[in-house]
């Protein structure tokens, strides 16, 4: 095992990124993530890392987008309205289908918001974000420890799938401080061959050109049905979520990130009240736990998403459950964390409103 | 029936309370933003316009503030975006006096491709560029003027990013007003203020201003009273570039290269020296690029100050053009046009 240590989540993540063997980091400075290119600025060059602090956000997305073309493991980081962006960017790059990384320490929206942490960012992260049709695999940390570990276990997706890999975190994971231990992880063991790459034309190997541009519409449909081809099997493979005290629990509730954090307090609170309530945390945000959710939906009463949105990943929930019950939403807005009393009180009410009432409630 | 003549009622005088708004001021305490805005309320109310008239536009960053603290519509816009959403304002409205404020991050990082494009249109937009050399609003990360070698958070090992010369990038940007001042010297400041002001087109207007958090003193051997004399040639149009403590001291141009010269030990006279010419390109262009040499006196004032039709008036002109060449044309007569058939 690794050594034990304490750390905030955005350095957390940057000492991962180094460890995970990422040879190109390029970022602009934004609150609340400016400690990822801070980190990597000081620790990453004397460990064989290029850190560079670009003019902007699209070019730090075009530089990932050159990096990864060329073969190194490559990622960006930033807030909100820098993620924005780079949707140009991260569109071709999926187009392109390259692996990198890209990190998302979500703030309030929309526009320039607050620098509070949200989780507004959940349908830009998840149905896409730019143009056309194509998916990002998202994962959605917790603790400062996933903060790092994910790191690791993006690069792996993103080289394994040829996709980029999105961490969605927020304004709190990354300034909050807790104990991380770094796993032991050797790059070169992780390597793979990557034969698309423009990594010099040695070896007598033949031209390769990178390009999202598909003129004839034959041939683009064929390239966006191997795309869809390869989201399934993303789907089938890679969905990745945590359950909590849902074995017996009468309501559900669906959060992530530190949503389910709060919820996870708030399940404590209900089951000290004898309330029977359980958590199902999505992991990946895409692949969505669609299964997991809808089976939990056949035996429980009713099903609670709380997020720090207006009710996004709620919609995914929705369509999961398929109307078997009742479906609630809860959340709070503009840099605002909702606490565990708020969340333990609509669980009361859920707990104590008869099926039909709470089924009214929802579609009001 | 005596005639009436109406005598127009006398416009109210505007003063420095008028663009004062009632917002808390919230920069660093010692911030060179202070004496910026401080100079900007003590002469707006001077320009012959009416209040509602000003619009204070910005994007992201401690300059980007500004809007909130002028007591004038504006509009706190997108990082970097604000010359193209100035623009936006100036098509839709040309009455309005429109400035841009701006900093060395959000005007020349991401904003530098709009602010390019909207110096050579020559738009009549003012755009006032804060150059603190450092990244304030998000705590101390190199800019694109930071020095080679500066230290930063970003930048540990030392910035590897060579910088820009904002003056020199808004020459070459085709810009018909370029000038240079310092927070320290409010009455330059003012100055230069009312000079951007009097312009019609594009005025870029450079401040060198202390972020006094993160990048302390940047400028100090030019806006320091000690040591300014000696570090700074005042621009004015007509005038040789004479500077020193003792006024001791002049810029000659050998071919195309400043150089200083004394005009206290016999060798040189007053006459000898470049004499300063707003209105020549070329002259700007070499005095701009004195501030790479740092064994030169830094230039402030007007570098360049040229007249070019605005393109906002051009727009006007051929508008109004286009409409009196346009015959009264009704609609269904186009549609019909010339040669119409019914199919039976």
């Amino acid at each position: 095992m690794g050594e034990l240590q304490l750390m905030k989540g955005n350095e957390a993540l940057a000492e991962a990124a180094i460890r995970a063997g990422c040879k190109g980091y390029f970022g602009y400075p934004i609150t609340p993530q400016s400690e990822i290119l801070e980190y990597l600025s000081e620790h990453g060059p004397p460990r064989g890392m290029t850190v560079l602090q670009a003019e902007s956000e699209v070019a730090s997305i075009n530089m990932v987008y050159g990096a990864a073309g060329a073969g190194a493991r490559a990622m960006t980081s930033s807030s909100s309205p820098g993620i924005s962006l780079m949707q140009e960017g991260l569109s071709y790059i999926a187009c392109a289908e390259l692996p990198c990384l890209i990190v998302n320490v979500n703030r309030g929206g929309p526009g320039l918001g607050t620098i509070q942490p949200s989780q507004g960012d959940y349908f830009q992260s998840t149905k896409g974000g730019g143009h056309g049709d194509y998916r990002l695999i998202v994962l959605a940390p917790s603790s400062v420890q996933e903060m790092a570990s994910f790191v690791f276990e993006g690069f792996d997706l993103a080289d394994r799938y040829r996709n980029p890999v999105l961490i969605l975190a927020d304004g709190a994971l990354g300034q909050m401080m807790e104990k991380v231990t770094f796993p032991a992880y050797d790059p070169e063991e992780h390597r793979i061959l990557k034969p698309w790459a423009t990594d010099g034309a040695r070896d007598g190997k033949e031209r390769r050109i990178i390009t999202s541009l598909h003129i004839q519409p034959e041939k683009m449909e064929e390239l966006n049905l191997r795309l869809e081809a390869k989201y399934n099997l993303i789907r089938e493979q890679e969905v990745r979520f945590e359950l909590v005290e849902a074995a017996d629990a009468d309501i559900l509730i669906v959060a992530y990130g530190l949503s389910a954090r709060i919820a996870h307090r708030a399940v404590d609170l209900a089951r000290e009240r004898g309330i029977n309530a359980g958590l199902l945390r999505p992991i990946s945000l895409f692949p969505f736990p669609t299964e997991a959710i809808r089976a939990l939906a056949e035996r429980v009463r009713g099903v609670l998403v709380v997020e720090m949105n207006a009710g996004q990943m709620v919609e995914d929930v929705r369509l999961a459950v398929e109307g078997a019950v009742p479906v609630r939403w809860f959340g709070r807005m503009g840099g605002i964390v909702p606490s565990p009393d708020e969340v333990l009180q609509v669980i009361e009410q859920m707990d104590g409103a008869p099926q039909e009432t709470v089924a009214e409630e929802v579609y009001q | 029936m005596a005639e009436v003549t109406e005598k127009p009622a006398q416009e109210k005088k505007l003063t420095l309370k008028d663009f004062q708004s009632d917002q808390d001021v919230r920069w660093c305490p010692g911030c060179g933003d202070y004496s910026i805005l401080a100079q900007v309320q003590r002469v707006f109310p001077e320009f012959d316009h009416k209040r509602e008239n000003y619009v204070a536009i910005s994007g992201i960053g401690c300059s980007s503030r500004f809007p909130y603290y002028l007591d004038v519509f504006g509009l706190h816009g997108i990082h970097g975006r604000a010359p193209a959403i100035a623009s936006g304002v100036k098509l839709a409205n040309p009455d309005l006096n429109v400035w841009v404020f701006t900093g060395d991050g959000d005007g020349l990082s991401i904003g530098g491709n709009h602010l390019i494009h909207m110096l050579r249109r020559n738009l009549d937009i003012k755009i006032v560029l804060f150059n603190n050399e450092i990244y304030g609003l998000t705590k101390g990360q190199y800019s694109p003027t930071s020095v080679i070698g500066q230290v930063t958070k970003s930048t540990p090992g030392g910035s590897l990013d060579y910088p820009f010369i904002p003056v020199t990038l808004a020459l070459g940007a085709e810009t018909t007003f370029v000038a240079r001042t310092m927070d320290r010297d409010p009455k330059h400041l003012q100055e230069m203020i009312r000079r951007a002001e009097q312009h019609r087109g594009s005025a870029f207007l450079e401040i060198y201003q202390n972020c006094n958090v993160f990048n302390d003193g940047a400028f100090f051997q030019f806006t320091e009273k000690e040591s300014r004399a000696d570090n700074v040639v005042y621009l004015e149009h007509g005038k040789p570039l004479v500077f020193g403590k003792a006024k001791d001291k002049g810029i000659r141009v050998n071919g195309f290269t400043p150089e200083v010269v004394s005009i206290a030990d016999g060798s040189h006279s007053v006459s000898d020296l470049l004499v300063h010419n707003e209105e020549d390109t070329t002259l700007a262009a070499i005095l701009a690029d004195m501030t790479r040499n740092p064994g030169l006196p830094r230039p402030m004032g007007v570098f360049l100050a040229d007249k070019r039709e605005t393109y906002d008036a051009a727009l006007t002109r051929q508008v109004a053009k286009a409409r009196a060449g346009a015959a009264d044309t009704d609609l269904q007569a186009l549609l019909d046009g010339e040669e119409t058939w019914v199919i039976q």
